[in-house]
């Protein structure tokens, strides 16, 4: 609700926020410094201004108290998603992390967030999910998208709407958990064929700093044919398996086991540069409000003293006319 | 305003090499070489994004002789339960039974199933049950354990272990589609491992 | 030991190791005296909305939740 009132705020005042100084603007139209002035000319014409003052008032409560929800939201998720840090890195230190694997049926799992107004965290999950799409298109290669959330989806169905596979939305209901995005998993490997998936997302690094990152998630058979050739995982062979009969087995259930904890720790890290990027997208409007407000009362100000000097002036020559 | 906004927010990404206050280490090193090249030769203009090596803690090579200590992270998706924690012996509930870790152990991977891990410090035995996971153990005596869940003995209500036994027992019984069976069988393992792990 | 079968039973029965790995879990969480069972069970909570695509069009999405809408 306050999006919407912030965006009709917004767009009812588009113009003099994108001239470069609203001031002037303000000034030339305003200030009749030349033209004497009459009375009710001067209520307007503050009136003018004393509306645009209140409605940049508003506009900065709103960026301020999105701000503070944005702050406060991000305090819980971030522990969360530091928490997260420590269940991928086991995976990536027995299967390797392979960007550059070379497969047929590629899945690009692209992370984004439900809601804009977060600077260009979603942009840029986009920009890279199409980048891989490019990189790894090529005759009798296949290229799919699994999109999360709203904002992505919008950005991702005007050019190849024909790749997107599955889309899911409306992760952030609850506060987000394991068991939901393993949920989550479950339901992409249920109903999408891959050799690779790559799982495109920002990673939080801090409040004004998050890196667009690639998480590369392979089959069970690209890794058991990539162990065997000794490529990239040729060190996966050295490992003994525990576990079910055969080594097929295992590895399926390792590598479904992987995604969901690769998949857990991306959508947190996601939603955490989201809560980042929005608190400080609405601190930096929270701040051009304030600026602008303070050179509308300037202006304010200066109009009502040129009025008030104009008048005084009147009365005072009028004065000195009956006098002389 | 808006374009503001957004204007300071990119003069913040260009800072993006700076140290992070997170909890990760930067390994530049260790990046896909090849995947970096193949994204600058086809898209120059786009920076190449990260890949998860970038962020990980690097770890040791194997030693020439075996260390004193086994270096184990204990992990939870909602908890980084024990991490980089030199203990003496693991005990790690695999499918094919318990299996003990000391260092130097041959290179594993082993299937977890619900039951009891015990971490092995001098005299301090501390014991979880986890419903689980995997366990790999890596030549240069690290251990990573990833559970979905894991919790201390004493948090495990023994009254709701016996219901629980007794009521899924009953489900295998009238169960009729494979779905169902494989739900109580579950529902049968799992508290029957919980029930022998607070009484043995 | 039915786990140590060939094909463990729940994959015969359609489930991936994510479903069996989240039921044990479940299972556990359940087992659990208060306040630490009331804490975990409310920590995991599903609600989503999927919906599959076909031909560069939407299908009609599904919500998937554990909690009855309100």
């Amino acid at each position: 609700m306050a999006m919407a009132a912030l965006r009709r705020e917004g767009r009812r005042f588009a113009t003099p926020l994108i001239s470069p100084n609203p001031a002037t603007v303000f000034r030339s139209s305003i200030i009749p410094s030349e033209e004497p002035v009459l009375s009710g000319v001067r209520c307007i014409s503050t009136q003018v201004v004393r509306n645009r003052m209140k409605s940049v008032k508003n506009i900065q409560k709103i960026t301020k108290a999105m701000k503070m929800v944005a702050a406060s939201k991000l305090r819980a998720i971030q522990t969360r998603a530091e928490n997260s840090r420590g269940l991928w890195q086991p995976f990536t230190a027995l299967l390797g992390d392979t960007p550059s694997i070379d497969v047929k049926k590629n899945v690009i799992v692209t992370i984004s967030a439900d809601k804009g107004l977060c600077g260009g965290i979603n942009s840029t999950s986009v920009k890279i999910s199409r980048v891989m799409h490019k990189l790894n298109s090529g005759p009798d290669k296949e290229n799919k998208y699994v999109v999360l959330g709203e904002k992505a989806k919008a950005q991702l169905v005007r050019d190849s709407k024909k790749d997107i596979e599955l889309v899911m939305t409306e992760l952030q209901k609850n506060p987000l958990n394991y068991t939901q995005v393993s949920v989550m998993a479950d339901d992409i490997l249920k109903n999408v064929e891959f050799d690779a998936l790559r799982i495109v997302y920002n990673k939080f690094q801090s409040v004004v700093s998050f890196l667009p990152t690639v998480s590369t998630v392979l089959s069970p058979e690209v890794v058991e044919r990539e162990a065997e050739s000794g490529g990239k995982l040729g060190d996966l062979d050295l490992y003994e398996i525990e576990g079910a009969e055969t080594k097929g087995e295992v590895l399926q259930n390792l590598t479904e086991f992987q995604f969901s904890c690769m998949m857990y720790n991306a959508v947190l890290e996601n939603a955490t540069s989201e809560q980042g990027a929005r608190m400080s997208a609405m601190d930096s409007s929270s701040r051009n409000a304030g600026d602008m407000l303070d050179r509308l009362t300037l202006t304010y100000n200066r109009t009502r003293q040129a009025s008030i000097t104009t008048e005084l002036i009147e009365i005072i020559s009028g004065a000195s006319a009956l006098e002389g | 305003m808006f374009r503001h906004g957004s204007r300071s927010l990119s003069r913040a990404s260009t800072m993006r090499w700076r140290r992070p206050f997170s909890t990760d280490l930067p390994a530049e090193a260790t990046k896909d070489s090849n995947f970096v090249e193949a994204w600058r030769k086809s898209i120059p203009a786009v920076e190449p994004p990260s890949t998860p090596s970038v962020f990980m803690a690097t770890r040791p090579t194997t030693p020439s002789s075996i260390p004193s200590k086994l270096t184990i992270n204990f992990v939870l998706p909602y908890s980084s339960e024990l991490s980089g924690k030199e203990v003496d012996m693991v005990i790690i509930p695999a499918t094919t039974g318990q299996m003990g870790v000391l260092p130097g152990h041959v290179a594993t991977i082993a299937e977890l199933k619900p039951g009891i891990l015990s971490v092995h410090e001098g005299n301090d035995v501390s014991k979880y049950f986890v419903s689980g996971g995997f366990a790999y153990v890596h030549a240069n005596s690290f251990a990573d354990i990833i559970a979905v869940e894991a919790v201390p003995l004493d948090r495990i209500d023994p009254n709701l272990v016996q219901k629980g036994l007794t009521d899924f027992a009953q489900k295998l019984n009238t169960a009729s589609t494979d779905v169902e069976k494989a739900e109580a069988q579950i529902g049968v393992d799992v508290h029957s491992a919980l029930n022998a792990a607070l009484t043995g | 030991m039915a786990s140590n079968a060939a094909a463990p039973f729940w994959r015969s029965a359609g489930m991936t190791y994510i479903t069996y790995s989240n039921l044990c879990a479940n299972l556990v969480r359940n087992c659990l005296k208060e306040p630490y069972k009331a804490e975990a069970l409310s920590r995991e909570k599903v609600h989503y909305s999927i919906s599959k695509w076909a031909d560069g069009k939407p299908q009609k999405p599904t919500i998937r939740s554990d909690t009855p809408e309100n």
